[in-house]
């Protein structure tokens, strides 16, 4: 709805104030972060082990960690993710199969990530043996970004023109090489944004992993997926719980590097996704 | 075709990967199916197991949430209780701030405005909910103690106070779809009529887009009781039962997150409590998911009008 919007009245008056207490709100987060962090801020911050003394506490192994959760979460959730959007919308749309799929990731996709870190427990952590390490961290996130993946690969497919398709099956296209060569370059900018949605979701998830075991006190970075599993957002955490004791700005000083290794990730996701633009139209 | 010629084709590279794609795809969408069957099989097998040495009756109706003292009691009505309170808390305060926020975005603002608050939004919805749970522990708490001494270290408010917030994108966005689905004539009618802009908005505009925006509150409801990191570091570990928001509490998540779950041995009945809530926890959250779902794909059938 696109009117004149320059009409007052007291409704409108009262939605502006609200929006202006939610802003105000927002900027509240946002300055009480900043400013604790600012007091923690120093070069070997972002490379320091972690500490019994707050002034000398690091987020190096944390950061390392959320980097590697990262990479094992991407690595295993988007293939599989994107396989079995394809599957669903080009190779067996309206089947028993597609059905069941579907169904069970639409009724899987708000479900609360901490359930979804008891089943990782039970699955990768014990049934697998994987322990409390990177790796059982990186399959968990990758299963609770799953469901997200294939909802938002789907609707990118599904809002490929059909003329794309009819014309390369038309040009005698076997359906592989409609899928390869006009379905998955057109949809995927939408695919890396839905993606990328998800991923920073996952990327900033503290629960599951401290259902896993994730550790609050490391003192080297990992190195492979078997070392024991750090990141970020358990460090803001395990730092949180003792803010009585000095470490409300190391605390703070995690949660902006965490916030700003989101934003590299959407930054970097926007660049893909404007090369792939640029290149296909 | 000749002999030569069949073998030509198969060893056609383009040939076989068009042999392959099928399969392997397929491969994708079981693997997808097996996963997800798995999460929801072992919370199922676990939870069965729970109630083989639980009895579910005194699961349901007992109000003493001790697992790991020396006679255990398993009563899951504290942390249930806990879970509304915090869902509803949140509610209160994110539905009519979402809802109003999205009515100005939508009828009101200028373009500049309309996209700075988009921007404040996005910004809000990306932000971990770990850090919201810091902000409410180290910022609001002392905030409200200062005003109200009474109120305890750890409190069902200030909790509330920092999910509300944390789910108010949700209610933004979701709303701000169902009101930009009525169509356009409504509000033009409205105003040729004669009527205030603010008359049309709460007498036509936002009654024809309310199932949209009840689906909206279900949606944000399953994120507020989902919700972990905000109620383990804000609200406490204290399950009791209480109506009062100025106490701890204990919600269904963070009993699962706080009680480090990773040392229960593997078949205790304290292991597999935690599948049993954990359980409970899908229950609710799937009931208010599914129901906005459901609101969500009536309206977008069934039309506006």
């Amino acid at each position: 709805m696109r009117g004149p919007k320059h009409a007052r009245d007291g409704i409108g008056t009262a939605c502006g104030v609200v929006a202006a207490g939610v802003v105000a709100a927002f900027l509240t987060v946002a300055v009480v972060l900043a400013g604790q962090a600012w007091s923690a801020a120093d070069p070997g911050f972002l490379f320091d082990p972690s500490s019994r003394v707050a002034d000398r506490a690091g987020i190096g192994p944390a950061l390392t960690g959320t980097i590697w959760l990262l990479a094992l979460t991407v690595a295993l959730a988007l293939p599989v993710g994107i396989g079995t959007a394809v599957y669903l919308e080009e190779y067996a749309p309206r089947t028993g199969v597609a059905a069941v799929v579907g169904g069970l990731v639409a009724n899987l996709a708000g479900v609360p990530s901490v359930v979804y870190g008891v089943a990782g427990l039970a699955l990768f952590a014990r049934g697998l043996g994987m322990g409390a390490s990177l790796l059982a961290g990186g399959c968990t996130l990758a299963v609770l970004a799953l469901p997200t993946v294939v909802v938002t690969s789907r609707a990118a497919i599904r809002a490929v023109p059909r003329g794309l398709r009819e014309a390369a099956y038309g040009l005698g296209a076997t359906r592989w090489q409609v899928v390869r060569g006009q379905v998955l370059p057109a949809a995927a900018p939408g695919i890396v944004t839905g993606s990328c949605a998800a991923f920073t979701r996952t990327a900033g998830e503290a629960a599951p992993l401290l259902v896993l075991g994730a550790a609050a006190f490391m003192t080297f970075a990992p190195r492979t997926p078997a070392d024991p599993l750090a990141s970020l957002p358990t460090q803001v955490f395990a730092w949180s719980t003792r803010s009585q004791q000095d470490f409300a700005a190391v605390a703070a000083g995690a949660g902006v590097a965490l916030l700003l290794v989101l934003l590299v990730m959407n930054l970097a996701a926007r660049t893909i996704r404007g090369r792939m633009q640029g290149g296909s139209a | 075709m000749t002999v030569a010629g069949i073998s030509a084709t198969r060893r056609d590279p383009r040939r076989l990967a068009d042999r392959l794609a099928r399969p392997v795809f397929l491969f994708c969408a079981v693997l997808t199916a097996a996963i997800l069957v798995a999460v929801v099989g072992v919370l199922a097998v676990e939870t069965a197991r729970f109630f083989g040495a639980v009895s579910p009756v005194r699961f349901f109706t007992e109000v003493d949430w001790t697992p790991f003292a020396e006679e255990p009691r398993f009563g899951v009505l504290p942390l249930l209780a806990a879970t509304a309170q915090i869902t509803a808390g949140a509610a209160f305060l994110a539905v009519p701030a979402g809802l109003m926020t999205a009515v100005y975005m939508e009828y009101y603002a200028g373009v500049r405005t309309e996209r700075a608050l988009a921007g404040v939004t996005t910004m809000l919805a990306a932000v971990p909910t770990v850090v919201f749970g810091y902000f409410a522990l180290t910022f609001v708490t002392p905030l409200l103690r200062s005003l109200w001494p009474g109120i305890e270290a750890f409190n069902g408010l200030s909790a509330c106070l920092a999910v509300g917030l944390m789910i108010l994108p949700t209610v933004v966005v979701l709303t701000r779809s169902a009101l930009g689905a009525v169509p356009a004539a409504l509000m033009e009618t409205g105003l040729a009529l004669g009527a205030a802009r603010g008359r049309v908005v709460a007498r036509v505009l936002v009654p024809a887009a309310a199932p949209g925006i009840v689906a909206a509150v279900f949606l944000a409801m399953a994120r507020a009781a989902g919700e972990t990191m905000i109620a383990t570091l804000a609200a406490g570990n204290q399950a009791h039962l209480t109506w009062s928001p100025l106490e701890g509490l204990r919600t269904l998540t963070a009993f699962i997150a706080q009680s480090s779950l990773g040392d229960a041995p593997s078949g205790s009945v304290q292991y597999g409590a935690f599948f049993a809530v954990s359980a409970v926890l899908f229950a609710v959250t799937w009931g208010l998911h599914a129901t906005g779902g459901l609101l969500m794909s009536r309206r977008n059938e069934g039309g506006v009008g």
